[in-house]
């Protein structure tokens, strides 16, 4: 009852947010913390319980047996990750969005998002995990669209229609899929035997739909305008989760379903990878957006993500996990700040910043730390991630790997250069006087602070991330040999 | 037939022939004749529940099973909620309860068309729906309802008689209109090919398929939006079940050679609808050639009727289209009544004006565009499913594509209604009990939900019928 519990309650509370406002204007923040805090409970209850290996906590609501459309939640050690990631998020976003306007609405579409994005990553069944995953657009669109920038229709729009269209090819492969194996259960699709073109097919067909996700180039089009265009509470479930739902996606339901087919496209996920690094390296170094810079970074880093699952090993796959969650948590706060430095300057040029740091030092501090988490700088969580990445890559790919390091320093070379243009440097004249440049209130600190102290906390102990999942890679890696 | 069900559409037929004569009698209200047509519906509603014992007769023209009971049962709430909602709208004319006298008698031709196992019965029961839609597409007395009356009838009468053309090709050959007896006798041969295809083009006509789709739009566009959603909504699906009563129980003779045809139909009418619609600014005519692209998904299942779970595909598809076509035509009904709104630009801000009347529109808009959890996700399902099992990939492909370009006029509505800023200052009409008529929407809504999670009735309903016809 715990996995539906936590998809349910938030859809369920989600009206309550909405009819809560017209009572009282601080009736939905509450609740969506309330939430976001029994999520993070569960998700606590669940890690501890965890028997530390192979799927546990199993709930099985049969709907109709015959087409094996059934709700079968389970976690395991992955899926408790990200678990974690979300109710970690849905508590901090609450947080970022305390004084935000039309309180009812706004919180409203975050619940109604929390609850399908927990079944993304509990849904043992396929044909649900599309259903949640369907779902999630909804809120998201509505999100863009109203609380977004100027350009934010655009976005919107662009965003529903796109990633709607991707999500096609994902049905297209699971109707196939079921077809040949007649189950959308993972359990029974675990070590199924397909046709070898069959399972290609379905293999091209549900990476589109992932990919499309995750974003990798050439399918990223859509990011930086849902990104720039979108709240920054909001760009951060966007970085923090949506994307993650494409990677997991791609692990769960392609990589360990049909491992020899992912060996034989891996060298082709890694050529996208590479790519995919490389150019949103240089387009982030060529932007003069401060938003659009991050949401390339957010790019690149989703590039090392897929070059540690198309590593099809043990250590690429934990790498690659590991990855995700320092995403999640380095992302966010620079989305935050980079929201903060627009509201504050109403500028988003980084030409047309300079010297921030001495007018603002505590917010630009907490801004710096994560740029420096963001390159990679030991003792934060984007330097194991990397690290372990490059590492697993090159085991893999042998020397050719050898690139991958300079992107790297591509990566150290934009974010500094930004750094040094925006927030070091002699304050310009037109930010002297300027009222609105002050330091954060409280409520707006904490989720930033969170965020610093989770990814150190978790870049000077990576075992903490690492136990969690390492028994379960360990045990599906048979499958790769 | 079961004589329960024949009750139940009895009384349902009589309600609507004595509304209007109480009506002259006693003058009764708007309230008073919603509540006389809805005791009427619950009555036919509760006989068809019984439906599934008690005596059979008539048993070589109807017949009661899986497939009839729940399609009715789903027919008639669809319909009763129009009748309510037309009520409301419409409650100041003075034709109203003729109005509803009509929809009663049409829904009740419905009912019949779905259960009729023999062409005569088919026929009359085809008419017995038509008829009263001729009258109620001239409701509004304008110019533009009479261009639409009159296209309506000319292509009705088209559609009939081609069909009657084609029914009588097949009698000329077998001596009989019954499709058991059709089944047995019929053979491959070019005159039952012809005769099938003069068959098709008269529900073609029905069914607003390509190239028989022209009249739709104008239709739906020019009488009150009202009466197209018991014309999209109700009588098209109603229309879909008695194609595949045709189809699977009386042509299974030629079925392999029926595969191409609707295969291609269906990819040309659904991109014809599709793309048509993307061009429209109209919110009626969008929706109008959205009816015309899901005549084509419908169809993608009628081509892989080589595999059983064509049967589900089509069958879920109507249940899915009766209330979500139904209830976003009667939104736009409730949106022109209150605010006037009919282009796009008229929509922009009514998120704002009416939240709860646009957030159940946006509900059956996301089920037309096939977002899950609603009930027109699991129907694509099923439909796509049917066409990659067939063999018929290509197919698939180009109905997923189709779907996800066709979420951009669906979107674009929900975007008009949420995302801009209003343009329309003053409501057209502001009547005080204006909550009352989001209960029939929500009760659709619920269902739409419902039915896109708990498969259950629809798939069983499908897995009788399918091994009913000996797959």
């Amino acid at each position: 009852m715990v996995l539906l519990s936590m998809i349910l309650l938030p859809i369920l509370a989600a009206p309550f947010a909405w009819l809560g406002e017209k009572v009282n204007k601080d009736i939905p923040k509450y609740l969506s913390l309330t939430v976001g805090f029994f999520l993070a409970l569960c998700t606590a209850y669940l890690i501890a319980k965890y028997p530390g290996s192979g799927f546990a906590f199993e709930e099985l609501y049969k709907i109709y047996p015959p087409f094996d459309f059934n709700l079968h939640l389970a976690v395991d050690g992955i899926s408790l990750t990200l678990l974690a990631i979300t109710a970690f998020l849905a508590i901090t976003v609450t947080l970022s969005s305390w004084n935000i306007e039309k309180p009812g609405a706004y919180f409203f579409l975050v619940l109604a998002f929390l609850g399908p994005m927990v079944g993304v990553f509990a849904s043992l069944n396929l044909l649900w995990f599309f259903i949640f995953w369907e779902f999630t657009l909804v809120p998201m669109f509505f999100h863009i669209g109203i609380w977004g920038a100027e350009n934010r229709i655009y976005a919107a729009m662009k965003f529903f229609i796109y990633t709607h269209l991707a999500s096609v090819f994902l049905l297209l492969g699971i109707i196939v899929l079921f077809l040949n194996a007649h189950t959308f259960d993972f359990m029974n699709l675990l070590g199924i035997k397909l046709d070898p073109g069959i399972a290609k097919l379905i293999w091209i067909l549900m990476f589109i739909g992932f990919a499309v996700k995750m974003p990798v180039v050439p399918f990223h089009t859509w990011l930086p305008d849902a990104h720039v265009q979108a709240p920054s509470p909001i760009s951060v479930f966007l970085a923090g989760l949506l994307l993650k739902m494409g990677a997991y996606g791609l692990l769960r339901w392609e990589i360990f379903m049909l491992p020899q087919v992912s060996k034989f496209f891996a060298p082709l996920m890694a050529f996208i990878a590479v790519l995919t690094i490389f150019y949103a390296g240089f387009r982030a170094l060529a932007e003069d957006h401060i938003k659009r810079m991050v949401a390339y970074s957010s790019i690149n880093h989703m590039g090392f993500v897929l070059l540690g699952l198309s590593a099809i090993t043990a250590a690429g796959i934990s790498a690659a996990l590991y990855e995700m969650v320092g995403h999640a948590l380095i992302i966010s706060i620079l989305f935050m700040i980079a929201g903060y430095i627009h509201h504050k300057t109403h500028t988003w040029y980084i030409s047309e910043l300079g010297g921030l740091m001495k007018k603002i030092p505590g917010l630009m501090t907490m801004f710096v730390i994560g740029v420096l988490a963001a390159v990679g700088l030991p003792g934060t969580a984007g330097f194991v991630g990397e690290l372990t990445v490059m590492v697993a890559a090159f085991d893999y790919y042998g020397w050719i790997m050898v690139i991958v390091p300079l992107a790297s320093a591509l990566g150290a070379g934009f974010f500094m250069w930004m750094l040094q243009r925006a927030i070091f440097g002699p304050l310009r004249e037109a930010f002297k006087e300027l009222k609105t440049l002050k330091e954060l209130p409280a409520v707006e600190n904490i989720p930033l602070a969170m965020y610093i102290a989770a990814f150190i906390l978790v870049g000077i102990v990576p075992s903490m991330v690492f136990n969690l999942y390492n028994p379960v890679v360990n045990a599906f890696a048979q499958l790769f040999k | 037939m079961n004589i329960n069900f024949l009750a139940g559409t009895l009384i349902l037929a009589l309600t609507g022939a004595f509304l209007p004569v109480i009506n002259r009698i006693f003058r009764i209200s708007g309230v008073l004749g919603a509540i006389i047509s809805s005791v009427g519906y619950i009555l036919a509603g509760f006989l068809i529940m019984l439906s599934g014992n008690g005596r059979k007769l008539l048993s070589s023209f109807f017949v009661t099973d899986s497939v009839t009971q729940l399609i009715g049962m789903l027919i008639l709430v669809a319909s009763w909620m129009t009748m309510l909602v037309v009520y409301w709208i419409t409650q100041r004319d003075k034709f109203i309860n003729e109005l509803v006298a009509a929809l009663l008698i049409s829904t009740a031709g419905a009912l019949l068309l779905i259960s009729s196992t023999n062409f005569v019965s088919l026929i009359i029961a085809m008419e017995l729906m038509t008829m009263p839609t001729y009258l109620m597409v001239l409701f509004s007395f304008d110019e533009k309802s009479m261009e639409a009356g009159v296209k309506y009838f000319f292509n009705g009468a088209l559609a009939i008689g081609t069909m009657l053309f084609g029914v009588s090709l097949l009698y000329a050959i077998t001596g009989s209109f019954n499709f058991e007896i059709l089944a047995k006798e019929l053979f491959r041969d070019p005159l039952v090919a012809l005769a099938a295809i003069f068959i098709l083009a008269g529900f073609g006509f029905k069914l607003t398929a390509f190239p028989f789709h022209f009249w739709g739009p104008d239709v739906y566009d020019g009488t009150c939006p009202g009466v197209a959603a018991l014309l999209t909504g109700i009588s098209k699906s109603a229309a879909f079940i008695a194609l595949m009563r045709v189809v699977y129980e009386a042509l299974p003779a030629i079925s392999s050679n029926l595969t191409f045809i609707f295969a291609l139909l269906a990819a040309i009418t659904m991109t014809v609808g599709n793309l048509l619609a993307l061009a429209q600014k109209r919110v009626s005519r969008i929706l109008a050639y959205s009816s015309v692209a899901h005549a084509g998904y419908t169809l993608i299942a009628f081509a892989a009727l080589a595999v059983p779970v064509s049967v589900t595909g089509i069958l879920y598809h109507s249940v899915a289209y009766v209330f979500m076509k139904t209830a976003a035509f009667l939104c736009f009904a409730v949106f022109l009544y209150l605010w006037g709104a009919r282009t796009m630009d008229d929509y922009k801000g009514l998120g704002k004006r009416e939240p709860l009347l646009a957030a159940l529109f946006l509900i059956f808009l996301l089920s037309l565009a096939g977002v899950p959890p609603m009930a027109g996700f699991i129907s694509k399902v099923f439909v796509f499913t049917s066409a990659v099992n067939a063999g018929m990939t290509w197919l698939a492909l180009v109905g997923l594509l189709n779907s996800a370009f066709s979420v951009a006029y669906y979107i674009w509505i929900a975007k008009q209604m949420y995302l801009e800023e209003p343009t329309i200052e003053k409501p057209l009409n502001n009547p005080s009990d204006k909550n009352f008529i989001l209960i029939p929407l929500a009760v659709m809504a619920v269902f739409l939900i419902v039915l896109g999670i708990w498969v259950n009735p629809v798939v069983d309903a499908s897995a009788a019928f399918i091994s009913k016809i000996g797959f």
